[in-house]
């Protein structure tokens, strides 16, 4: 007996061991080779089983073959990992060659810590290349006039995804504007259906998803762009205050299931893909999963819009919230032969073939070029002509700083279970308030 | 001269060990308090600010929440964990089939990894699919059924049964052990002197583990005030900071809104209120020893 304690003791120490010993941040290996092949260093995300992370990965793969010479060391962490490790490694001047990067907040954070170079040399060599990205595309990669990087896709971040069969069954209007959506919130309820299934967990869902497109409907564009500024505009204004009244109200229609704070993103496309809830609102980003996973008594039934008009409000109608896609940043050590070398490897993945296979990989770009139809599927050629004709404005968590980020997601939380919108928005007035006077 | 040779052979074999030690402990310590007194986004340069970070710390309502819940969390391990183990290793020290198997059925959440408890009593919590609520429906109290997780005002008591249950089984070990090391002669002189049943358990068995007790109060304090990974997996610290421990507020201010600076000013508070808890709880039972 005493024999099989002392061998579940010592598995449990040995567990506790492990456990100690994970998550290091060890140093990237970018080291010249002494011959003559040249090696470059590559941090991404795509390491899932994802259309998008295996036509990237296959990018990686055949510009090995191609190039011989160039030693393509790559590294894949998810990605929260990646945003970690990121920080973690700048904070010890120690980036990798190339690496997948966010637009706006982090690109200028890593410019401001003298960490990137630019590429406008390269741009303005190929333009052709520069003149073909949609209208803004490179905003969020310019600072100080100069270009840093190039999206690779572009994520939209607020959709309504319904279930069209639901609506049928129980004679409900797709809605158009507010006042339908409040109709159709309560005829679903009526009839024990969850009108929109939210799972708020990861606090960043409603705010991404949801309400930086009712805020930008209610405030308009200019208004928040100034605010995030503090120039002008404050975020105690009665039109923001209007916006998470507005917001609130829709939790108390009972507009979300029970419980939406406890689940996670991924619950709650579960909750829809049981038929069990008419409508989820997520981001372009949703459809893969949607495409791989729901049945198909619900993925045929499946359509999108975007999120209604409200009366009274000062946003554009055709938008909906997103930012241009991630994109690779170069390390401001790459010099000479890796340099060039490099820069190969990024035209590659973010130049007009790389752009390509993303888009025939179901992502949306922030590039011009034409969907092949035929070979995509039905529900992501719906996306595709939905985008063609809505407008991107600013999603929250891009423009605004990391602490306000975290202040905006925990208030909607708060204000979802019946907190004061006034002292949320004071307090997300202080928080950005502050993280301006830092800068 | 034999003295002095066995003091250096101390020294010589505890050497490597205290190196590793001060290596990987005191100095990121001394490094973070440090930190704390630096305005740092981890990226650029760091701009000194003196007390700055501590004086927001002290101001900032969701430090207090999250101290708040971590003192729910130290009084229910200790309170929770330590008397439940304890009438466990006292019910089940003895080894027939059925207690061999309670014995196992209690440690093996402490072979699981946090994030498997986690995953579990978030199921069980589930608000639409969980086992908790269907067994309240089924027994006829519909009325108590709560979103346990996801209503800000019980979720941190929520939070407490899968903290007992994924950790009572280490101190059950802990306690049977020295339950086991009381001397067979000191169970012998009682049965001479005709003490039996409770009173044997009171007077002999606790007094004769009470140093382990008291170790075990220590472990118990220390590690509810790091606890993190549990909270992190079930709620992340939500909703809107309602079960945010210090270890959690302390994650996401360094990580989630990279402040450094910041983050390792909370570190260094947990490290001084983790040693005046446990300092307190030493002294309190020192204090009642030296009454005895």
């Amino acid at each position: 007996m005493k024999k099989w304690i002392s061998i579940l003791c010592s598995a449990a120490m040995l567990a506790l061991l492990l456990a100690g010993c994970g998550g290091g941040n060890e140093a990237s290996g970018s080291g010249e080779n002494g011959g003559e092949k040249v090696s470059i260093s590559i941090w991404h995300n795509w390491t899932g089983q994802d259309a998008k992370a295996v036509a990237m990965r296959k990018i990686i793969e055949d510009f090995r073959a191609e190039h011989p010479e160039i030693e393509v060391v790559d590294e894949g962490l998810p990605t929260d990992g990646l945003k970690t490790r990121l920080r973690t490694v700048a904070a010890a001047d120690e980036m990798p060659d190339l690496f997948v990067m966010w637009p706006d907040a982090m690109t200028k954070e890593f410019v401001k810590g003298d960490l990137l170079q630019p590429i406008n040399e390269e741009l303005d060599a190929n333009p052709d290349w520069k003149n073909n990205f949609i209208p803004n595309a490179l905003d969020g990669y310019t600072v100080d006039g100069k270009i840093y990087s190039v999206p690779m896709n572009l994520a939209p971040s607020s959709f309504i995804y319904y279930n069209d069969a639901l609506f049928k069954k129980y004679n409900v209007k797709v809605p158009e504007t507010w006042e339908e959506l409040g109709t159709a919130i309560q005829t679903f309820n009526d009839n024990g259906v969850i009108p929109i299934a939210l799972g708020n967990k990861a606090n960043w869902v409603a705010q991404s998803t949801f309400f930086s497109t009712v805020g930008d409907r209610i405030t308009g564009t200019d208004w928040f762009l100034k605010a995030v500024e503090q120039d002008g505009a404050k975020f105690t204004d009665p039109e923001f205050v209007e916006a998470l009244t507005t917001f609130q109200k829709l939790g108390e229609l009972k507009a979300f299931q029970d419980g939406f704070n406890s689940l996670d993103e991924t619950q709650m496309m579960q909750l829809y893909f049981q038929g069990n809830a008419a409508m989820v609102v997520n981001g372009g980003w949703a459809l893969a999963n949607l495409v791989n996973n729901a049945p198909p008594e619900v993925l045929d039934n499946t359509h999108i819009t975007i999120v209604p008009t409200i009366a009274g409000g000062k946003g554009a109608p055709d938008t909906t919230a997103g930012v241009v896609g991630t994109g690779l940043g170069v390390s401001k050590k790459l010099t000479g032969a890796r340099k060039e070398a490099a820069m190969k490897l990024f035209y590659a993945m973010a130049g007009p073939d790389g752009q390509k296979a993303t888009l025939d990989s179901s992502t949306l770009v922030s590039y011009n070029i034409e969907l092949d139809k035929s070979k995509a599927h039905p529900l992501f050629v719906e996306l595709y002509d939905l985008i063609q004709r809505v407008k991107i404005v600013p999603v929250y968590d891009s423009k605004l700083g990391s602490a306000t980020v975290e202040v905006v997601n925990n208030g909607l939380q708060e204000l979802l279970m019946g907190g004061k919108a006034e002292d949320i928005a004071r307090k997300i007035q202080d928080a950005q308030a502050a993280a301006v006077a830092a800068n | 001269m034999n003295a002095l040779r066995s003091k250096r052979f101390i020294i010589t074999g505890l050497l490597p060990a205290l190196v590793i030690y001060s290596l990987f402990v005191f100095v990121p310590v001394i490094w973070s308090a440090y930190y704390g007194f630096f305005n740092w986004s981890g990226i650029g340069e760091a701009k000194y600010t003196g007390l700055s970070n501590y004086a927001e710390i002290l101001r900032d309502p969701v430090f207090w929440r999250a101290l708040k819940n971590n003192v729910v969390f130290v009084l229910a391990s200790v309170f929770g964990q330590i008397p439940l183990a304890l009438a466990l290793a006292v019910l089940l020290h003895k080894s027939n089939l059925l207690q061999r198997f309670l014995r196992s059925a209690i440690f093996l959440p402490m072979v699981l990894s946090t994030v498997v408890i986690g995953m579990i009593w978030q199921y069980i919590y589930h608000p639409q699919i969980g086992i908790l609520n269907f067994l309240l429906d089924a027994l006829g109290l519909s009325s108590w059924k709560l979103q346990w997780l996801s209503d800000g005002k019980i979720a941190i008591y929520s939070l407490i049964p899968p903290l007992i249950w994924s950790y009572v089984g280490l101190y059950l070990i802990i306690f049977m052990s020295a339950l086991q090391n009381i001397p067979g002669e000191i169970h012998d002189a009682a049965k001479i002197d005709g003490v039996s049943g409770v009173r044997k358990l009171l007077s002999i068995s606790l007094p004769m583990i009470k140093n382990t007790v008291q170790v075990a109060v220590v472990l118990c304090i220390s590690g509810s005030l790091k606890s993190f990974d549990l909270v992190y997996i079930m709620t992340k610290g939500g909703p809107a900071h309602a079960t945010e421990l210090l270890a959690t507020y302390m994650y996401n201010s360094t990580f989630s809104t990279y402040r450094y600076g910041f983050g390792s000013a909370i570190s260094t508070s947990i490290m001084i209120i983790s040693l005046l808890l446990i300092g307190t709880s030493q002294w309190l039972t020192n204090r009642k020893k030296d009454a005895a």
